[in-house]
């Protein structure tokens, strides 16, 4: 019975741990924003907060793609560059190739899904480790966008397809509510499909997922395409944004995205995750370098900070995983020491 | 006299969580003896190495090493080498991708005068210990290409690299060696033993003990049982030692009439087993027994899919069917408790629901989408009739008791409805409350005429459960028993069955 109630104990002590990492994302969000507006004259002007969502809109996108993959235990490095290839395809296709917005659209999306398979064939069928597999195709992918586009800017795009990311609906930009639409759609997925279960019991083990019969091929490919779709329509959503593909389109988002996973609760370990949690570290990430630029403060300085973040979020990513073994540890110093 | 006293084990008792490991054991080893430790599976030897060699802190009491008549204690592993205490653990703890000589001089290869590893020497030092121990085998040979057997002499002969050894602990050195190795690590132990060494021997293997050891000491429960002079025991009188105990009462439960036949495996053959046949009736419980190693799990593991069948035949109700994979075995009904929960049993971050309902989640969903209505009702369901203690559905599974654990387990075959289920150790780790409970539902499991194979080293409760039994060795189909010679069986005799070299040869 002691044991039980030591485990009702920890548990409870850890939830309020888990608690607190959501509050103290909202937490931080809300004092950077108040620092923000009272400290400078920019930040709380609609130019500039619409321009916060259009930038969160697009990394958001990236983040729940980047968050499905983390959750099945593994890592995809490749996603700043799908979005980029993605971005050319649409520029291409409506600049260079004659193509409408919507077969422009199709093709793009279509690419994402294609090298999503390519990276899930290398993870399953030649069991490369995600990380070193996307990192490959990553290199791959960059190499190729600049092959096509001949290491310059593409421009041309349909006037039509940019303004749809120029306009708003309410002060609230189009791109933004595509961000929420796909947010509360794949929060659906994970929650009421035998899909989203099983990215879950992947993530909790390979061999657990065997052993109850879940196929880790089908899985794997399920998820990777899947993640691959989300950065064909990421990779949309920029090209309209920015009206043209540019070869460095999307580049360092992948940095970004696995932050605000991270930041969100999701376990590197695999298992954890959640789209609530990854848009609040959306948020968190974008606004802490828009708050930055707002004082002032040198872009290279601004990518330190940023750095110190993600490290903090990835330690303390760690100690969720290891807190038993952490309190072992206290335990067994302060016996010997007795 | 406190000089020739080698190892003093003074009242060591080891806890885990709802489970006494070791209730207070206490020895003393002298220089130069060589010390068998002998018990069951689950006496706790294998506990009382850890707390020896400084793995596992103890609860109470304490282990202390003689270093030149001062009396100290491991506190880590790193500990023990510079106490000069050396183990060589039943499962072969080696880097695979390193080559013989590395392995060897792990953590201290020997350097030249600029700080850079001094690779001649390495394998001419190397060399020297593979001919001591007549390994045929090359000092930059890679570990993952030898055989088990060589890796496994790999790890003893790597023993002999130190210097200032007081004491070296055999964890079953024998189980994978053939003959001629065997008397090599014999010869070994005699030589270690003349540099006034000390040794600790544990193995299943009584002739061994007997042939080797000056001093056994037997182990049961968690308890000393006593410790006697070689010379005055027989493999017999260990046996009965080491077994002696009254069968408890958890393990009577009501037996069925057997049915019809519901699984029938004919000459199956995979990676460790070899021309494997049974057969499995309606309401029928079929112990598996067999050593470490003797391939039980995997055959078992073979027919939920788990493991490749290399050949062989397999009928579920008189029809012959094919097991390619898990959702192969999910399908024609066969439920498999894994022998280690943690690692595939259960998704350990998740919740008590999922884990629930992960087994089952084609049944509740419509077009891969769940019925998250019925996925908690059941949760809720499987709780309270498996009296599952936790808060609530939600909690991680992590959490919870091995007790509690287990009992998610069984809960998540049962939402499948399975006609054959499988458990593979299915009380390691869990009190005796949850045991009894356990105990229970597989009674009720037989009575609804669901076909059971409960595999478990533990004698008592294997020959307890069971209606007839099956024992493997080696591989091999060794025995069976069946219901009426069963409560006229002694333990002795299925543990001599079990304990039978398989020789090849003899067979054809």
């Amino acid at each position: 019975m002691k044991v039980e109630e030591k485990g009702l104990a920890k548990r409870d002590s850890l939830k309020k741990i888990m608690m607190k990492t959501e509050v103290s994302i909202m937490f931080i969000i809300g004092i950077l924003f108040i620092f923000a507006s009272l400290g400078t004259q920019n930040f709380l002007t609609s130019y500039n907060l619409t321009n916060i969502l259009k930038q969160c809109a697009i990394i958001g996108v990236i983040s729940i793609a980047q968050t499905c993959i983390i959750i099945t235990g593994g890592i995809d490095i490749s996603c700043g560059a799908i979005v980029g290839f993605s971005t050319l395809m649409v520029a291409m296709g409506q600049a260079r190739w004659g193509m409408g917005i919507v077969p422009s659209i199709f093709v793009a999306v279509v690419t994402g899904v294609i090298w999503g398979a390519v990276n899930a064939a290398l993870i399953h069928e030649f069991k490369v480790p995600a990380f070193v597999a996307t990192l490959g195709t990553q290199t791959i992918i960059r190499g190729l966008i600049k092959v096509i586009s001949n290491g310059g800017t593409v421009s041309g795009i349909a006037p039509q397809f940019a303004d749809f990311a120029s306009s708003n609906i309410l002060f609230i930009p189009k791109l933004a509510f595509v961000w929420g639409t796909i947010s509360v759609l794949v929060f659906l997925l994970l929650r009421y499909t035998i899909f989203g279960r099983n990215l879950f019991v992947l993530g909790s083990g390979v061999e657990v997922a065997r052993l109850n019969g879940i196929s880790i091929r089908k899985t794997t490919y399920a998820a990777y395409a899947f993640a691959g779709l989300l950065y064909g329509i990421a990779g949309v959503m920029l090209a309209a944004r920015i009206n043209s593909a540019i070869p460095t389109a999307g580049e360092a988002y992948e940095t970004n995205a696995i932050a605000a996973s991270v930041l969100g609760g999701a376990s590197l370990a695999g298992g954890l995750g959640s789209i609530a949690g990854t848009a609040l570290g959306t948020v968190l990430i974008i606004l802490i370098d828009n708050v930055g630029t707002q004082f002032g403060i040198h872009s290279f300085v601004m990518q330190v900070i940023t750095g110190c973040v993600i490290v903090v979020a990835i330690v303390a990513d760690q100690l969720k995983k290891h807190p038993i073994g952490l309190m072992n540890h206290l335990k067994r110093s302060k016996k010997t020491t007795t | 006299m406190e000089d020739s006293i080698i190892l003093k084990i003074d009242n060591i008792v080891k806890t885990y969580p709802g489970v006494r490991a070791l209730k207070g054991i206490s020895t003393t080893i002298k220089k130069g003896e060589v010390r068998a430790l002998v018990g069951e599976n689950g006496a706790g030897k294998s506990t009382l190495i850890k707390c020896i060699m400084g793995v596992e802190e103890p609860t109470e009491g304490s282990v202390q090493i003689n270093v030149n008549g001062e009396f100290c204690s491991a506190k880590s592993v790193l500990d023990a080498a510079k106490l000069g205490m050396y183990a060589n653990y039943q499962h072969v703890n080696i880097a695979k991708d390193l080559t013989v000589a590395e392995n060897y001089y792990l953590g201290h290869l020997p350097k030249n005068n600029l700080g850079i590893v001094d690779w001649k020497k390495l394998n001419a030092e190397s060399q020297k210990i593979i001919d001591k121990f007549n390994l045929a085998i090359n000092p930059q040979d890679v570990i993952s290409q030898l055989p088990v057997a060589m890796q496994a002499m790999i790890t003893i002969s790597k023993i002999s690299v130190n210097q200032n050894i007081r004491l070296v602990i055999f964890d079953e050195p024998t189980a994978l060696l053939e003959n001629d190795k065997v008397q090599t690590l014999f010869h070994y132990i005699k030589e270690l033993k003349e540099q006034g060494v000390s040794i600790i021997y544990i193995s299943h293997r009584l002739e061994e003990v007997i042939e080797i050891c000056d001093t056994v000491t037997i182990m049961k429960d968690g308890e000393h049982v006593e410790t006697k002079n070689v010379s005055e025991v027989n493999k017999d009188y260990l046996i009965a030692k080491m077994v002696g105990r009254k069968m408890v009462d958890i393990y009577n439960i009501q037996h069925q009439k057997p049915g019809d036949e519901i699984l029938k495996v004919c000459n199956l053959f995979g990676e460790k087993f070899k021309d494997v046949s049974f057969s499995l009736h309606k309401g029928e419980i079929l112990g598996f027994f067999g050593l470490v190693g003797a391939g039980r799990s995997e055959v078992m593991r073979a027919i939920f899919g788990a493991e490749k069948i290399y050949s062989g035949d397999i009928f579920i109700s008189g029809k012959k069917i094919k097991i390619n994979s898990v959702r192969d075995a999910m399908m024609h009904k066969i439920g498999f408790l894994t022998e280690d929960r943690r690692s595939d049993g259960l998704a350990l971050s998740q919740s008590v629901e999922l884990n629930i309902n992960m087994y089952s989640y084609d049944l509740i969903s419509f077009l891969g989408i769940v019925d998250l209505k019925k996925e908690r009702k059941r949760a809720i369901e499987y709780q309270e009739k498996m009296r599952i203690k936790t808060p609530n559905v939600k909690q991680i599974v992590n959490y919870l008791s091995g007790g509690n654990q287990q009992k998610v387990v069984i809960s998540k075959l049962l939402c499948r409805d399975p006609d054959i289920l499988i458990f593979d150790e299915p009380t390691v780790g869990i009190d005796v409350g949850a045991k009894e409970e356990i105990f229970k539902l597989i009674e009720s499991l037989a009575a609804q005429g669901k076909g059971i194979i409960i595999i478990s080293s533990y004698l008592p409760e294997a020959m307890g459960l069971s209606d007839r039994m099956v024992i493997m060795a080696e591989g091999h189909i060794a025995g069976s028993v069946e219901a009426d010679e069963l409560k006229q069986m002694r333990e002795e005799d299925i543990l001599r069955v079990a304990s039978t070299i398989y020789d090849e040869e003899v067979a054809q």
